[in-house]
Order: C-alpha cells, then structure tokens, then sequence
C-alpha cells in the first residue's frame, strides 16, 4: 500500500508525457487534413441542403430543390437527362472493371510464370503509363480514335459505325478510356495474389479434379480472390467519379456524375445541385468500401483488403 | 581502464586490471534496488517488490521463467522501463530517474540491435560519437575493442553479411567499447545453435574475468546460468525467491519451484516427522540435519543402486522400470511401492542393472534436503 | 502440349496488352514530330513544334508552376506526413481508428469531390476574409493534403519493418533524443523518405483535377494549360509538351529500375 501512491504519479507522469508525443507528431498532419479537407467536404454536404442564389452560389433557406433537380425535376417538369448521366456512370463502372479483370487476370498469371528477374520489369512496364498525365494519356486516345485515323477506317470498315464519324466522341471511347485508365491498378493486386498463390494447392486439385477448368475454379481462383477484390476497390471507386476521361473522349452524350457535379460549379453554376451530386457519389464510395470490406472480411478471414 | 583490454592473458582472473595513467581508472560498480514494483496495464504484475543487491565486477544472473519478470528487472536497470515504485543505485548513485542515455550502462540485446543503416566500424563507435569523443579516440577505441573481442577483419563488413554468432560478437563489442560500469546482458545466446552457444559462453566469462566488469545476465536457462554466473537469482512471479552461488541454488533450493526450475524431479511429501526420522511416501528416511518444510528433495545423482536386496539404514527396496543408457552416465526410473524416483549412475565399467532387476536405493542422510511448497 | 499453347497464347496477349498500353504514348511522341499540323496523317520529321514550345510564354510560365507546385508540395508533405508516420508507429498499440480514418480519407474520396470541395471551401474563405485567393498557394495547400497520407504509409511501414529494440540501443548508447532522431531515425528511413519524396512529386505533376478546380487565372499548371488547349481544339504544340513529359516520366522509370536493381546487388 506504501507505494501506491508513487506508482500513480509515475505512470500518470509517463501517460502525460506519451501523450505530449502524439500530440506533437500527430497533430500537424491531423489539423491539416481536418482543415483543409474534413471541412471543405462538410462545408460542401451543407451547400447541397441549401438553395441556389446568384451566379450559382449557395444561399439560405435550407431545402431539398438540388436534390429534386437531381432526380430530374426541373423548371419545365420531369426530365430523364440526369438519371441517365446516373445510370452510365454505374453502366461504365461496371463494364469497365469487368473489362479491366478481363484483361489483367491473364496478364497478372502471366507475369508469375516468367523468370524472376524479370518480373520488375515487367510490372514496371505495367505501370509506367499510369505515371504519365492523366489528361495526356487521354489526348493520345482522342488522336488514336479521331475520325479519319487507322482505327476509325477500320472500325468504318466494319461497319461498326457511320462514315466520317469517327470512333471519339462516343461511350465506346470512355469505356477505352477507362480500362486504359485502370489496368494497373488491378494488375498490381492480382499479381500479389498469384505470387503468394500455394502451387501445392494447385497439385493436389489437378489430382482430384480431372478438368483443368475444375482444378483453376477450385484451387486458383479461391486464392486470388482478395487480390481480385482490392483491384476491385482501386478501379471501381475512382471509375464511378472519373470526370477527365468522359469529359474527353465522351462528348455530350458521354457525361458520367464527375461531369455534372463539375458543371454545376464552372458552367452550369449551380452550386447546391453539384453538391448533391457529389453526396451521391461519396454515399456510393462508402457502400462499395463497406461492402468490400465486409465481403473480404468473410473471404480471407481477418486479413484485410488493404486500400 | 582502456588498458584493460590489452592486459596480458595470463593475468590472475582476481587482479586488477592495469591503470593507465591518462585516464582515472574507474571501478566496477555495484547495482542496489530496493522495493522494485512495476505493473503493466490494469493487472499484469512484472515485478513485486524486489529488493536485491549485485555485487561489484559480479557475473549475476537473473533466471526464471518467462513472464517472471526478470526481462522487466533488466530494463529497468538500462532504464528502458521506469519502475512504478522503488529505488535504484549503481555504484552509490541514486540512478531511479536518470534517462537510459545518461546511465553509464549498457545492453546487449536478445536480437542484437545492430543498425543496418552503419558499418560495423560505425554501429561499435555509435555510443562513443553520441557521447562526444573524438574521432581520434573513438578510432583508436574501437581498433582497441575489435583486438580484445578478436573481430578481425569483421570490422569493416557490412551488417547484413554477418552470421548469427558474428553479431552477437559485435553487439558485445559495441557495448563494451564505451566502458560502462555495468554490462546487461538480455539472453544473448538464446538465438544461436548449441556448439556455438558454449563456445560463446566461454568467450563471455573470459571478457567478465578480465575486464573485472560487473554484469547482468539474464536467462531462462538453468545450465547456462550454472556455467556461467558467480551468483543467481531466481525469479518467478515478480519475486526473487532465492539468490546464492550456483551450488547453493542447484543443491539446496529454499522451494519447490526452484527445485523443479533447476532441474529436480525427485520430490515427495513428508508426511510425518519425528526428530531426523522422516516419513514420506518413499518409507522412512534418516536426514542429517533436516530443516523446516514439508517436502523432501532427492537428487537422482546422490543414489547408489546395490544389486538384490540389501537392508540397513536408508536402503530401500526397489524395481527397475526405465534404463536410459547415455554413455557416460545411466537415468534409472525405479518403482517403490506406488512411487517413481529416479536415479543417475555413473558409468565407472562397473554392473549398471537393467529394467526389471530389483536393486536397493542407498541415500546418505547428509543428502536429503527439505523444503517448502 | 496443352501448357505449351496456353503459355504461347499468354505470351501473344502480353504483347497486345503492351501495345495496348504503350500505343497512345507512342501516338503523341510520334506526331509531336510532325511536320504538318494534321493529327491523323503523319507528313514527315520536324522540330517546329518543339521550337514553337520555347517562344510560348504561357507554356513556360505554366511548367515554371508545375515545378514549384510539386516541389514545394512535396517538401511539406514530406515534413508532416513523416511525423504522422512516426507518430502512428510509436503509439501504434493505442486506439488510433479516427486517425486511420483521417489518413485513408483524402486516398478514397473521388477526386472531383476532393476538387470542388477545396474550390467551394477557399472560395468561401476569400469572400469572407480576403486570404487564400485562388492560385499557387492554394493548389499547395490542396496537393499536400493528397500527399500527407502516402508519406505518412510509406514512413510507417518502414518504421513496422525495423526491430523495434533499435530504438532502445539508441537510447542506451548515449543517444540524447536530438541525436536519436538526426543519427538513427532519419538515417534508417532515407530510402522510405526519398521514395515518399518522389512519389508525392510524381502525384502532383499527375493530378489535374484537383490543380483545375483550386487553380486561380495565373497559376495554370501543363496539364491544365494542355487540357485548355484541347478544349480549344487540338494543336500539335501540345503533342509537344505532352511527348517531353512523357519523356520525363521514362527516363523516371529507368533510373527508378537501375536504382532498384543496385539495392538488390
């Protein structure tokens, strides 16, 4: 009991000064987030409850009109234009990652198989045009697609479209556009996946299981399931939001959500409906990395999909 | 003390070291703690009061357990912990408060702790340049380590080229170089394979011996702590529960726990007294001179095995169940009555029975020991 | 036989993906050597559009911006996010779920709303207080916000990958705190510093959306210069630009590859 009271000061004195650390490291970097993001976003959920003033500013009184216009009700009634914009969004996230899985799952398996040493060259390969620019990724696109280029004649060719047309503008292009975007992003993953990948696993299915088919269904793809699914994450959240690729290479009837939460604050300027729009987008955001958290929780059993 | 580690080998292990004349030669340091307590969280007790003290230019070692507490006793020492409650002294310096990197102490770590960012020339002089020195001194200092602790040409290597036992050399090294008065020792061996185990051991003691350097070792080990140190302390719980030489811990543990953390077996209930004569579950048994407790110890190498039946004074009757043959010695597992005692013969040429035989189990009265629960 | 053609047929893919991945950057470099103004035809060899970049006052001003932009970003990310990251690493047995939260947010949030957030955010701020005028200044402030979180990743996990009784022998070998950090902690995370340095570089000469929507009139950056000039209508100078860097980033790549093979040596 003597010493009771010297052990609560020395551990207090200790506990004080930890927290004294934290605070110093934590705190610059913390502040800073929480200023420069935190309440932007929070200042910006609150402009899409309030009602659109002068040149596109927000103004009081509360209300819910950005949503009504969202959901189509306009000065001249009902118009469909924004829930279409909402449905392609969803229609290219989901084509494209699909796409984009298509594609970097064989590439994924392939790179595992080739020599050690050249396996970081090969992802470095991978990756190196996603280092580039965004915007100039994209313009190579709109020279490769432009009405009169080789493709363009070819696809003309084939009649899969009108003459003089050219393949960009189009939905077509942004599809493109964002697999082209987003194959390294799956790539990565899913070559992590098939590196940790348990080639016994992979024996003793190609024992038991006859086909081929059945051996990869069995002991390949379980295995690479939540690489699959943190490529998932990283291709289709930032997919859903893109604005670039569809501002580009989409043209009026290829506008995705990124499109019309940007127009509402240069163009259009309506402030409050853009900031609707891009609720919408954050409520997406969330669900799909609480579903993908969730479903990667029962899959790898504790090990987390890492964002 | 810097000429210390050159000081010729054939020197008596008890003399002091020479003095040289430019530097005070300070003296090895004794260690007092009085009434450690340290608590981790809510109800995890490492140490419970702990009152011990080392002596100066001692080779102590801490065995217990782990969870015993004795890694937290260390770490305190280094001052890498701070006790809850309690004082701590080394060489007469009240030290309770001192931050680790103002302790003239330290540690060579379980993992080594080498930086993988430094040469080896740069990880053994990091103590000496934090200190101050020069770079002069420091140079001649860690050319005059890497003699004593004969690294050879290991200097100039890089971290990650080193083996196992070559880092364990250099985290010794990088803590002896900057002459601290008291050298912790966190089971540095534990890592390595058994042959290169004994050979540093030997290393360890020859170091301790010359340098006249107070150290503080601690292990789980029993052996080790045996071969090596002048005196142990037992730890289990957060409380030392006895502190002698090695003979003394091994021969006349104060209780059960340290009769079975030292290696012994061979313990039964005494369930009545009368004078020396001791009832057990064994038969009666003559003690020399028996002290307080109500357990008797029988260490398995203080029996003899008479072929057949033999009576007398503490014979007692008994069948072969287990031989193991080892070479130099033979373990004897023997029934008597429901009871299992064991026993080691040394394998002098002469008859060792075999399983099934029925022997006689011979115990000099001045061998048994009792003890307490 | 069966594995043979699966692996021919792998190989095969492999090709078209890099081709694939490569064809429009080839287009770009390709065209910005064009002699004539056409973006379908290729006319024959020239270095007019190249010239026509040095004469371009708003292209020069807008690379000058790109630097400083990414440079100064960089440089305070790297402070901040490294203090984060050690602070995240040393109180790592504490619960720190709202500062998990806090990291991840500006990774996951999707750009635009990161973008338009910080626009309405310093719009709001200058009509009411006169500061934080759109311009340089506040695509700083925007682009560290992006940058603090992968600093302060990369910083912690090396700080996870270290035995933590490093930090104990610096301190029991005389290490005051000062010397701690100036003789072992920055030392031992060199490499994840200099990656996290060039990665935030690399983020900030990436981004666009978030650099156009806080720019101001006179702080356009090369993507947003190059993304008005297509707006306008395509001229070949921005084939220019765009194919230099283009060539910035692969000589990146290579030295990123000749460094990576001397750490493995």
């Amino acid at each position: 009991m003597a010493y009771s009271g010297v052990t609560v000061s020395a551990r207090s004195r200790g506990m004080v000064r930890e927290s004294r650390h934290l605070l110093f490291t934590v705190a610059p970097g913390a502040t800073w987030i929480i200023v420069f993001l935190v309440l932007p976003s929070a200042y910006l959920m609150g402009v899409a409850f309030m009602s659109n003033g002068t040149y596109g500013l927000p103004e009081m009184p509360l209300s819910l009109e950005s949503f009504r216009r969202l959901a189509g009700f306009g000065f001249l009634g009902w118009s469909p234009g924004n829930l279409y914009t909402l449905f392609r969004s969803l229609w290219q996230t989901l084509v494209a990652t699909g796409l984009v899985v298509i594609v970097a799952y064989p590439i994924a398996y392939y790179i595992t198989t080739c020599r050690e040493k050249w396996r970081p060259i090969m992802l470095l390969l991978v990756v190196v045009p996603s280092w580039t620019n965004q915007v100039i990724r994209t313009f190579g696109w709109m020279n490769l697609l432009a009405p009169g280029t080789p493709l363009s004649s070819l696809a003309e060719g084939l009649g899969f479209i009108s003459p003089n047309m050219g393949l960009y503008p189009s939905n077509f292009a942004v599809t493109l556009g964002l697999v082209y975007n987003f194959l390294p992003f799956m790539v990565l993953p899913l070559y992590a996946a098939f590196e940790k990948l348990d080639t016994a696993q992979v024996e003793a299915a190609q024992d038991l299981y006859a086909s081929p088919v059945r051996a990869f269904w069995h002991a390949v793809f379980p295995q690479t399931l939540p690489g699959l699914l943190a490529g998932t994450v990283l291709v289709a959240i930032p997919a859903f939001g893109m604005y670039v690729i569809p501002e580009l290479l989409g043209g009026g009837k290829g506008m995705m959500l990124g499109n019309l939460v940007a127009t509402q604050f240069a163009g259009g300027a309506n402030w409050p409906l853009g900031a609707a729009g891009a609720i919408l987008m954050l409520i997406a955001t969330f669900i799909g990395l609480y579903a993908m958290r969730r479903i990667g929780k029962r899959l790898g059993g504790g090990e987390e999909v890492v964002i | 003390m810097s000429d210390s580690f050159t000081a010729d080998v054939t020197e008596s292990v008890d003399a002091p070291p020479v003095v040289d004349t430019d530097e005070p030669r300070r003296q090895a340091s004794s260690i007092e703690m009085q009434g450690l307590h340290k608590r981790f969280g809510a109800d995890t007790v490492a140490l419970d009061g702990v009152d011990l003290t080392i002596e100066a230019g001692e080779f102590f070692t801490l065995l217990g357990p782990s969870g015993c507490g004795k890694t937290t006793l260390l770490r305190i020492l280094a001052g890498l912990e701070d006790a809850d409650a309690g004082e701590l002294s080394i060489g007469g310096r009240t030290i309770t408060e001192v931050p680790p990197h103002q302790r003239s102490v330290n540690t060579v770590f379980q993992s080594y702790a080498l930086f993988p960012h430094l040469s080896v020339r740069d990880n053994l002089a990091f103590g000496l340049k934090m200190r101050g020195l020069p770079a002069a001194e420091r140079d001649a200092r860690v050319a005059r380590i890497a003699e004593f602790i004969k690294l050879g040409d290991l200097v100039d290597r890089r971290v990650e080229q080193l083996s196992g036992g070559q880092r364990q050399r250099i985290a010794l090294a990088r803590a002896l170089v900057n002459e601290p008065d008291v050298l912790l020792l966190d089971e540095p061996l534990s890592a390595l394979d058994a042959g290169l185990r004994s050979q540093l051991q030997v290393e360890l003691l020859r170091v301790q011996k010359r340098l006249g350097m107070t150290f503080v070792f601690v292990t789980h080990d029993q052996q080790e702590a045996m071969v090596m140190s002048d005196r142990i302390a037992v730890l289990n719980g957060g409380i030392i529960q006895q502190v002698g030489p090695p003979r003394d811990v091994y021969e006349r543990p104060v209780n059960a726990f340290v009769a079975r953390f030292m290696g012994h077996d061979n313990l039964f209930a005494i369930t009545a007294r009368q004078g020396n004569r001791l009832t057990t579950t064994l038969g009666e048994l003559q003690a020399e001179s028996p002290g307080a407790g109500d357990l008797l110890l029988i260490r398995p190498e203080t029996l003899d095995l008479l072929a057949g039946d033999v009576t007398g004074v503490n014979h007692l009757p008994a069948r072969v169940t287990e031989r193991l043959y080892r070479g130099s010695h033979a373990e004897y597992c023997l029934a008597i009555g429901d009871t299992t005692l064991q026993a080691t013969l040394n394998n002098r040429g002469r008859h060792l029975p075999e399983v099934g035989d029925r022997v006689t189990v011979v115990v000099a009265p001045e061998d048994l020991v009792t003890l307490s629960e | 036989m069966r594995k043979r053609t699966l692996k021919r047929g792998l190989t095969g893919f492999w090709w078209l993906t890099l081709t694939f991945l490569y064809l429009p950057l080839v287009v770009v470099v390709l065209f910005s050597f064009n002699a004539s103004n056409s973006a379908a035809t290729f006319t024959g060899v020239s270095l007019r559009w190249y010239k026509a970049l040095l004469g371009n006052e708003q292209i020069l001003s807008a690379f000058g911006n790109t630097l400083i932009l990414a440079i100064c970003s960089s440089v305070i990310a790297l402070c901040i996010g490294c203090l984060i990251g050690y602070g995240m690493y040393r109180h790592r047995h504490r619960k720190l779920g709202w500062l998990i939260v806090l990291i991840y947010l500006p990774i996951v949030l999707p750009d635009i709303v990161f973008g338009i957030s910080e626009m309405a955010f310093f719009v709001q701020i200058h009509r009411l207080t006169g500061l934080l005028q759109p311009g340089l200044l506040t695509m700083i402030i925007s682009h560290v916000t992006f940058q603090i979180p992968f600093v302060a990743l990369i910083v912690y996990s090396r700080f996870v990958g270290l035995d933590p009784t490093l930090f104990e022998a610096a301190k029991d070998l005389y290490a005051t705190p000062v010397k701690r950090v100036v003789h072992f902690m920055l030392p031992t995370i060199k490499p994840a510093l200099i990656s996290a340095f060039f990665l935030s570089f690399t983020l900030s000469v990436d981004d666009f959306v978030i650099s156009f929507f806080t720019a101001g009139p006179e702080s356009a950056t090369l993507p947003i210069y190059i993304w008005g000039a297509i707006k306008k209508g395509v001229s070949p100078e921005i084939n220019a630009i765009a194919a230099l860097m283009i060539g910035a980033v692969a000589i990146a790549a290579i030295l990123s590859l000749t460094m990576s093979r001397r750490r493995q040596v």
